[in-house]
């Protein structure tokens, strides 16, 4: 068995990933491919069948793919109960007895309106439904996925939620992403205290340069804030996701972060 | 610490008050927000034109607080009313937020919401967890109900010259420590105080506090609860009175 520091790929493994279509999923879900052993499976999933498709494509023609990692796809809605069921049914479907590792990457999340103030909020049913995807999604699939995957010897169990800095700083107009990644992170913490042997990782990207980066860029309502997002934009200060997943992978190598603490891309 | 607010303010002779206040406290039939309220008329914090609106689901357990308040003095300069609303409902939080508005033409000093409604949530391993029905009910009573309403009332009673406006989160330890078995109460404390610190951004005239009481936990044979120490709700008083508290900072009674 290697020591942590010489770790070089993470095992024979089951990599579940969340908003795994796009952004930083996509590039989690490449990313891990290249450090797992032939016989490990990626589960992708993601509301989007042609994106996911399309990757499935790609990693089945990647060098990984040609030794022996193999990709499911389920389309769904984590949203959804059906869509839960349907994660964890094709995780126990691709799981086999010789694999030493199941890691789930809960990256699927929401930005919400920033174009509206937090007095704005009038409307239950709307923080009901952010909280729902954001929040609600994220716990019940992890707790289902420990429990079809429970704790035994020779099984190393991972958990990885991607959070952010607004997890822990208030950001002017951004009330639902800023209460969601708060929410989500404690949650996270709990698992931490409750697990031991479960490695939680609460992972901050950094400012990528995805989708959700133009929409933030359009609609934030904080003209300063608004103004800052720009900037970074045209001083080609966004990460890429695949700078920032580098670093994700190196932790995930490591292995020493602390259980349930707050890392960040740029402390490493 | 301990603190009587009337004998500090007869000690002191402190004459700030609340002024001409709507004050409006949820959860208000027991614990915390029943004590709150209790001191809060007792110690003539509020100023004659005063409203204070009790919001609670037992409109039979209101109007004995009611009661209680009444039999202290007889105040009709300051109101009180008891809005018998769930407010894990859309209905419960629009009906609360429209008996509050009635008092929107009053030439008000002080607009003061205490959120303090609140559950504990089953206490249940993390990974018992797998009903998103569950959750999403908790985090809507816990987290939606909270902002819905605070923002109905924002909108209700917008900016103007010579208007406070002042909002408390009762928050816990537990926004901060994760624990064990609690992930229900932790993830929503967590999200409500960044929830609050993000109001206190938004709006630079609202002072925003995130209180925790000093709770502790009590388990009985039949089931788990959290209660706020003694004095903590007349360390919330004092602490808006003086108003020296940083918008959005999250407080614990034992420090203060």
């Amino acid at each position: 068995m290697m020591s942590s520091a010489e770790r070089t790929h993470l095992g024979r493994a089951l990599c579940i990933i969340t908003g795994a279509s796009r952004g930083f999923g996509r590039a989690t879900a490449l990313d891990l491919s290249r450090i797992v052993q032939p016989g490990s499976v990626l589960v992708l999933v993601a509301r989007s069948e042609g994106d996911l498709r399309a990757l499935q494509a790609e990693l089945f023609e990647s060098e990984a793919g040609k030794a022996g990692v193999t990709v499911r796809v389920v389309v769904a809605d984590v949203g959804e109960v059906r869509g839960l069921e349907d994660v964890v049914k094709a995780s126990k479907e691709a799981f086999s007895p010789d694999m030493e590792h199941m890691i789930l990457v809960n990256n699927a999340a929401s930005l919400g309106d920033v174009s509206r103030l937090t007095k704005s909020f009038t409307d239950m049913a709307e923080v009901d439904s952010y909280l729902s995807l954001n929040i609600s999604s994220a716990l019940c699939l992890t707790a289902r996925v420990l429990q079809a995957f429970p704790q035994r010897a020779g099984l190393r169990r991972t958990v990885v939620n991607i959070t952010s800095l607004c997890a822990i700083q208030p950001f002017r107009s951004w009330v639902l992403y800023c209460t969601g990644k708060a929410g989500r992170e404690m949650m996270f913490r709990v698992l931490a205290e409750e697990e031991p042997d479960v490695r939680v990782l609460n992972y901050s990207p950094g400012p990528l340069d995805t989708a959700m980066q133009r929409e933030v860029r359009a609609k934030t309502a904080d003209p300063e804030l608004k103004e800052s997002f720009a900037s970074m934009f045209t001083h080609g200060q966004l990460l890429t996701c695949e700078e920032s997943c580098a670093k994700m992978m190196k932790l995930l190598l490591e292995d020493s972060y602390t259980s349930g603490a707050h890392v960040d891309v740029f402390e490493l | 610490g301990s603190i009587n607010i009337t004998s500090y303010q007869i000690q002191f002779h402190d004459p700030r008050t609340l002024g001409k206040s709507l004050c409006i406290i949820t959860g208000a039939s027991r614990g915390f927000g029943r004590r709150w309220a209790s001191l809060i008329k007792v110690v003539h914090l509020l100023e004659p034109g005063s409203v204070l609106l009790l919001v609670a689901r037992s409109g039979a357990q209101l109007q004995e607080v009611k009661d209680e308040l009444q039999n202290f003095r007889d105040e009709p300069e300051r109101q009180i009313h008891c809005i018998t609303a769930d407010l894990s409902t859309k209905d419960g939080v629009e009906e609360t937020v429209s008996v509050a508005s009635q008092e929107a033409e009053k030439e008000l000093d002080h607009v003061l919401l205490i959120n303090n409604a609140g559950s504990l949530g089953k206490i249940s391993s993390f990974v018992s967890f797998t009903d998103p029905k569950e959750v999403d009910s908790y985090m809507s009573f816990n987290v939606s109900s909270a902002l819905a309403l605070t923002a109905g009332i924002l909108q209700m009673f917008p900016r103007r010259p010579g208007l406070r406006w002042t909002v408390v989160n009762v928050s816990s330890v537990y926004a901060l420590e994760a624990s064990p078995l609690w992930v229900l109460y932790c993830t929503a404390k967590a999200a409500r105080t960044m929830m609050f610190k993000v109001l206190a951004e938004d709006e630079p005239n609202v002072k925003v506090l995130n209180y925790s009481p000093g709770t502790y936990v009590l388990y009985t044979a039949a089931n788990v609860d959290v209660m706020a120490c003694k004095d903590s709700a007349a360390t919330l008083i004092k602490l808006i009175i003086d108003n020296e508290f940083p918008s959005g900072t999250h407080l614990d009674f034992f420090e203060s």
